[in-house]
């Protein structure tokens, strides 16, 4: 019942071999670098609906607008929002005052607040009166979605790491990994459950469910579940458990009883340098250097990140490397491509309690 | 020389390409976890009423351990043991035992047992904390940041139960149309305009004591910055509009609108306000409320009150006993991190409670945020509910406790997650997490 620290010795041996070749270039990217000038689609609605509503119960005026950013967005975002509502404002006819102006006594002063619940951002608009009570009127709030607007590290570091969004659901899943059909290049993401394997088709810009498989699982089930999509070798290895499809994994799955590798005793390898954390090592070599990637030494209960550490051969030490890559909760698997630089995370979203599933690529620099 | 030097590269070589995903931060299983519960529960029988809400709130937390789960009704679903544990040993009142359920339909989990002291005052459970005899234990709010300073492991919620002032029904427009109702009237008419005088005054007597009351100070000095002012009915965490609703410390241009108002009513004597003689924390609270009252030229008296029934839940609700005051203190925990659901709740008590009789505005399905600050600006507006403060849940927790999330509104101690790390000796963070 009790797992062992160690991993059987084939799984151990077996990372270079056994994973998938498919991946660098492969799934189609999901852009969150935003300019600052251009808020995405759903803020602008966001951002027109504040301006609508407001319109629709004040009479077009001069006015100063003030702002108090009380979320997590970036000056940059407020700065654009702001710039944002300013436009909307003077097209439903509202002039603004500079705020130090001789006629600021006589406009009507707004404050737009860029505040959040725990889910979405709210901002509210409202005019400033003297009164201490906030029985202010009108209050005009509208909400947003939060997005992902990372950006990746500076180009000039020695290596950098660059995530790839590429799925999310509200169940936990163990791997993920795209299928690209022999014939006609099409791709299918296979997504590892627990105990199943569900396939998605692209449809446009996004993954439609096509089928799922259904996989057994360990009795009792586990509470630390750990499972492998091997492309390559076109199975799925689950605890007690391997799949292969006919004619491949998007296909119909047969899976029998594995037998358990045999388990290392001893301790652990330890190397010097080296976060005591879920890590690996990409098969590419920057300049000559062993790349290895690691999250923090963080628990399940906190955000988490991935940074990349360079070994220059011996002797060591292993030293850290270029940007981190952040996440909003602990990065729960780590799995590596057998060529190529990049690995595969999953990630469970403590903001969101969503399951997320990212690329996170290593590229040397000069 | 050589030889060797390209021998340990190779090898050092092959740990680096061939390094599996490890972590010691992997869940391990085993080991018994020690918990500590300031109150006693008498019996884990489901048809067993808890004499007091510490109880209920215990025995909530014992039976989301050892049965299935809960339906949409909050009714507890499946027999006792088919949870994640089940119950090997209670004692009445002083002590349960569980172990892990091995067929546990979640998976099995990763300590072997929970180990359960109860009725542990809450020095006791701080030194046993800082002796390391328990594992994890509840720390009321105003102790957290002492007990951090002292090199506990703090684990801190958002801050998710209100401590609120409310006015009880009958009294308080007796109370401020006091000087009115004595006079002998005798007519219908003169009666109702005493009535109508009095609900003014009542909402000005509210008003008056919010003016008042210094919250900030409330959660600087007694609750030692643990915790948040609060000025309407949902925190900003999860409603995002919480700075809609003051609660800035008082201005003088406050507390001379509030003896203004004061004077106005002429009450017939001291504002009485109850709180709960169990809890240092309500009382420190209205003895503070009491200090800002005077300095606002009105005069409000503490009264110890003892704990009523269990009333709903695990906060207190308005349990204390009407008749014998003029206001309360009550503490409503969020039944959700969800802010319309949580409002409703909160609603669903004060149109029960303090508002019983007024008409609730509609409340919709799917409320928007412009909708929430609406229903809450209607009842701040009647002064009869003035909201004080935001108090986290604290836990006291030992160095050996991973994966330890502290619950939040609605959720319970999340036990079956928890693994005990015996092996690596890390340094543990201290301070509130």
């Amino acid at each position: 019942m009790r797992p062992s620290c160690g991993l059987p010795l084939a799984i151990r041996v077996g990372v270079l071999t056994i994973l998938l070749g498919f991946f660098s270039g492969v799934a189609p990217r999901e852009s969150h670098a935003q300019a600052t000038s251009q808020l995405p689609k759903s803020w602008n609605d966001a951002v027109s609906k504040l301006a609508d509503e407001f319109s629709a119960v004040v009479s077009p005026a001069p006015v100063t607008l003030s702002v108090n950013n009380i979320s997590a967005l970036d000056a940059s975002n407020a700065g654009a929002i702001e710039t944002a509502v300013r436009e909307q404002l003077q097209r439903h006819s509202f002039s603004f005052a500079p705020e130090n102006s001789a006629t600021a006594q006589s406009v009507v002063r707004l404050h737009l607040s860029l505040s959040e619940s725990a889910d979405e951002y709210v901002w509210v608009i409202q005019i400033l009166s003297d009164q201490s009570d906030g029985n202010a009127v009108p209050v005009i709030i509208v909400t947003a979605p939060k997005a992902d607007f990372a950006h990746a590290g500076a180009a000039a570091q020695s290596i950098s790491l660059e995530k790839r969004f590429v799925w999310k659901q509200a169940e936990l899943f163990l791997d993920f990994a795209f299928l690209k059909d022999a014939t006609s290049a099409e791709l299918t993401l296979l997504v590892l459950g627990t105990n199943s394997l569900t396939t998605y088709k692209p449809v446009g810009s996004r993954w439609q469910f096509s089928h799922t498989s259904a996989i057994p699982e360990a009795t009792p089930p586990s509470r630390d579940p750990q499972g492998t999509i091997n492309l390559k070798e076109g199975k799925i290895s689950l605890k007690g458990f391997e799949c292969v499809g006919e004619p491949d994994l998007a296909g119909a799955l047969q899976c029998k009883a594995s037998t358990a590798g045999r388990r290392l005793g001893g301790p652990a390898v330890t190397i010097p340098g080296l976060p005591n954390s879920l890590g690996t090592t990409i098969p590419e070599r920057c300049h000559d250097e062993y790349v290895s990637l690691f999250t923090a030494e963080n628990d399940w209960t906190q955000s988490d990140s991935i940074r990349a550490y360079l070994a220059k051969g011996v002797p060591l030490p292993v030293f850290p490397a270029g940007n981190t890559l952040e996440f909003d909760g602990p990065v729960m698997a780590l799995h590596t491509d057998p060529e190529g630089n990049s690995t595969r995370a999953v990630v469970h979203n403590l903001k969101t309690g969503e399951y997320e599933a990212y690329i996170a690529t290593a590229t040397c620099g000069n | 020389m050589l030889r060797r030097l390209a021998a340990i590269s190779a090898l050092m070589s092959l740990a680096l390409a061939a390094m599996p995903a490890r972590s010691a931060r992997r869940p391990r299983y085993g080991g018994t976890l020690r918990a500590e519960l300031g109150a006693s529960v008498a019996s884990l029988d489901p048809d067993v009423t808890a004499a007091t809400p510490e109880e209920a709130a215990a025995k909530a937390q014992i039976d989301a351990l050892i049965f299935d789960h809960r339906d949409s009704d909050e009714a507890l679903v499946g027999a006792a043991g088919s949870g994640a544990f089940r119950v090997t040993t209670f004692e009445s009142g002083k002590r349960a035992v569980l172990a892990a359920n091995e067929e546990f339909r979640e998976g099995r989990p990763f300590v072997d047992g929970v180990e359960i002291a109860m009725g542990r005052s809450a020095h006791e459970r701080l030194v046993d904390l800082e002796l390391s005899k328990t594992d994890l234990t509840e720390i009321a709010p105003q102790d957290a940041r002492r007990a951090a300073e002292q090199g506990v492991r703090v684990s801190a919620s958002q801050p998710d139960e209100l401590l609120a002032l409310v006015f009880v029904s009958a009294n308080v427009g007796s109370k401020a149309a006091g000087s009115a109702s004595a006079r002998p009237t005798g007519q219908a008419a003169r009666q109702i305009a005493a009535q109508v005088r009095g609900a003014g005054s009542e909402q000005a007597m509210g008003q008056a004591l919010s003016l008042a009351i210094d919250r900030v100070a409330i959660v600087n000095f007694i609750l030692q910055k643990t915790g948040e002012p609060a000025g309407g009915l949902l925190p900003q965490w999860s409603s995002g509009t919480a700075f809609l609703f003051p609660a800035a410390a008082p201005s003088a241009a406050d507390l001379t609108h509030a003896k203004e108002l004061w004077k106005q009513i002429a009450p017939s004597g001291p504002l009485v306000l109850g709180y709960d003689s169990a809890d240092p924390l309500e009382q420190s609270v209205a003895e503070r409320i009491v200090v800002n009252a005077k300095e606002a030229g009105m005069a409000v008296r503490a009264q110890a009150m003892p704990v009523a029934g269990a009333g709903a839940g695990k906060s207190r609700d308005a349990g204390l006993p009407a008749g014998h005051v003029d206001a309360n203190l009550v503490r409503w925990r969020m039944t959700s991190s969800l802010p319309d659901v949580a409002l409703k709740d909160f609603l669903a008590r004060i149109y029960a409670g303090p508002l019983a009789g007024v008409e609730a505005g509609a409340f919709p399905e799917t409320a928007s945020p412009e909708d929430m600050y609406k229903q809450q600006r209607a009842v701040l507006n009647t002064y009869r509910v003035l909201p004080l403060v935001w108090l986290p849940q604290a836990y006291g927790l030992s160095a050996r406790v991973r994966d330890w999330k502290v619950p939040g509104p609605g959720e319970n101690w999340p036990l079956a997650d928890v693994w005990l790390d015996t092996e690596t000796q890390t340094p543990t963070p201290t301070g509130v997490q």
